[in-house]
């Protein structure tokens, strides 16, 4: 016997569909936008083409910096129990709920020429704002949370014994790591940096008042549409959503699905 | 040698205080106490994974108490095993066998499959494992870079009743083989009993008792230890044969023979054994008793008598073996017992626990 549709059920179903149409719905309207001819053009525009290999690499970039500077950071606060976790954990997810333009401007301050920091930076020849690192800083911003809360994550699945074993076996501490838990985080870190890497391909509010020029692909749509209207944004707007749809194909294949587990 | 000094631990709201225990050479100590007594924290500060608050520790002569876990030369098992999930049965197995160090990994491998009875399943991913085969697993790797001194946490907690005697065998046999020093902790007397040199009992983060199984068992210093433990009267002989072995549950009906006291028993095994009677088993009376069950009929005689409340405990002596029962207070009172009162102890065949 079939269970009878109960009006919960109904408003549940309608409600949920509503909001993936609502989402879809204009990604699908972009695509179809899009003609082969048109997104022949904007391949063959230099300046998109420049935006796009700037935004890959500038994210790329970003990325390595998060992992770098996130895994150690993540390792720590999945592992060590010191004064103070809370809060700086606390601290590295803030970027989540500050407004992107105000990030800009708070970077901005921090990284400027004015400040000591971007001064210092300055004299030793890296110039950050209006320039390559600009993007990079911007992207790192708000991108680092992401990472770090995924590798945060996947060393905390993993039990701590297994290092103890290891240790036991002969491996120093980092021999543990590299040999133990980091093969088994592999895939969560692996996630976390590919979603860092799309954040950073999408941001635009902060990147845009650190460093206009060079453009990246965001603040070139933003630019072509402001001077020239949608259809001149169109081609681009299409070509970053199709960059960053095979990049959330990668993050699905990685990540583990959340319910089955 | 495992040598442990005045040993304080403090993890969490934990703490471990004053632990000191010597294990020998090529001895097998036991370290028992109930769930929650800090013997996995015990046996992790050995491997040096917890650092000292006090005392120190000293293995095979020495000093490892500043020493990395890396360093100390212990091999450690922990109850849920803990195999690296992302290798093989042959790669956790080799996960500790350093080339450089001029030893055959593929040969140590394959020794150690093949005495654990492991070289089915050395390409095997671990994860399909039973969990005595994991065990097996987990013991190979810590033996594999010959480590010198062994560490288990709980080794039979996880397995089955038959298993885990298989296990135990198996350990004890290994053990002799490898001579390897070895110190467990668990919270079943029975491990202490048959594996033990020496037997530390843990309670509250302190050593309440510690000393041979057989001595711990029969003169437990504190209400505790004779609480946890189940004190009792332990006695040492041989098992004989009187019947055919039963083919559905391989025991089989015997006489334990112990300082020229003779008991009818159901055993498993023939040869040295030792017989545990719980004082709640010894039954008194002033005649005969009748009754179909076999009984072991003892002539004793009451040496002296501990009231409680509700029960007491009768002190009993028979011939030269020194017996413990405990009884209703009523009971006692319906008997009249008193010291020098010669009375009949019976036991039942069932009830003698040969361990």
């Amino acid at each position: 016997m079939r269970p009878r549709l109960s009006l919960w059920s109904v408003a549940l179903w309608l409600l949920a569909a509503l909001l993936v149409l609502f989402v879809a719905g204009p990604l699908v309207r972009l695509l179809l936008q899009a003609t082969p001819a048109s997104l022949g053009a904007a391949l063959s525009d230099r300046e998109v083409g420049a935006a796009i290999w700037l935004t890959v690499l500038t994210a790329s970039g970003a990325t390595l910096l998060g992992l770098g500077l996130g895994v150690p950071l993540a390792y720590l606060l999945a592992r060590s129990r010191f004064p103070g976790r809370r809060i700086i954990a606390g601290i590295v997810e803030l970027p989540v709920v500050v407004p992107h333009p105000v990030a800009g401007i708070a970077l901005l301050l921090f990284l400027g020429r004015q400040s000591a920091l971007g001064g210092g930076l300055a004299r030793l020849g890296l110039e950050v704002v209006n320039h390559v690192p600009g993007i990079i800083a911007g992207m790192l911003f708000v991108s680092a949370p992401l990472v770090v809360s995924a590798a945060r994550e996947a060393f905390r699945a993993i039990d701590p014994k297994l290092e103890r074993v290891a240790r036991t076996l002969g491996d120093s501490g980092w021999a543990a790591f590299r040999r133990v838990t980091l093969p088994l985080a592999g895939r969560g870190v692996l996630a976390g940096a590919v979603l860092g890497w799309a954040r950073s391909v999408s941001e635009f509010g902060a990147i845009v008042i650190l460093t206009y020029n060079p453009k990246v692909a965001s603040v070139l749509i933003y630019d072509r549409f402001t001077l020239f209207g949608l259809p001149a944004a169109v081609p681009a707007a299409v070509l970053l959503l199709l960059l960053a749809l095979v990049v959330f194909l990668v993050v699905q294949l990685l990540a583990p699905d959340p319910v089955r587990r | 040698m495992i040598s442990l000094q005045g040993v304080g631990v403090r993890v969490g709201g934990f703490a471990l205080t004053d632990i000191s225990l010597d294990v020998p050479t090529g001895g097998y100590g036991l370290v028992i106490g109930p769930s929650g007594s800090g013997k996995t924290t015990l046996l992790e500060a050995i491997a040096g994974h917890t650092p000292l608050d006090a005392g120190r520790i000293v293995l095979r002569n020495r000093d490892v108490t500043h020493a990395p876990p890396e360093r100390r030369e212990v091999g450690i098992v922990y109850q849920q095993y803990h195999l690296f999930p992302h290798l093989s049965v042959a790669g956790n197995i080799g996960y500790g066998i350093r080339e450089e160090a001029g030893g055959n990994r593929q040969e140590r491998i394959h020794d150690l499959a093949q005495l654990l009875g492991l070289t089915q399943l050395l390409e095997r991913n671990v994860s399909g494992l039973s969990g005595g085969e994991q065990q097996r697993v987990a013991l190979a790797r810590a033996l594999a870079p010959r480590p010198g001194i062994l560490l288990l946490d709980e080794p039979f907690a996880a397995v089955d009743p038959a298993t885990r005697r298989e296990l135990r065998k198996e350990l004890r046999a290994l053990h002799e083989r490898e001579g390897i020093t070895t110190l467990q902790v668990t919270h079943d007397f029975e491990d202490a009993m048959r594996l033990g040199d020496v037997v530390a009992v843990l309670a509250d983060g302190r050593v309440a008792q510690a000393g041979s199984p057989e001595a711990v068992f029969r003169y437990p210093k504190t209400k505790f230890v004779a609480e946890f433990i189940g004190t009792g009267t332990i006695l040492r002989g041989r098992v004989e044969r009187t019947s055919p072995i039963d083919a559905a549950t391989g025991r089989f009906a015997a006489v334990f023979h112990a300082n020229g006291l003779s008991l009818e028993v159901v055993a498993e095994r023939e040869g040295e054994a030792y017989a545990v009677l719980r004082p709640a088993d010894l039954l008194l009376s002033r005649s005969e008793p009748e009754g179909p069950a076999p009984r072991n009929r003892l002539l004793a005689t009451v040496t002296r008598i501990e009231r409680e409340s509700a029960v007491a405990h009768v002190y009993l002596s028979a011939g030269t073996t020194e017996l413990l029962a405990t009884v209703m207070s009523s009971t006692a009172e319906e008997l009249g017992l008193r010291a020098d009162l010669r009375v009949t102890v019976s036991i039942k065949a069932t009830a003698v626990h040969l361990i």
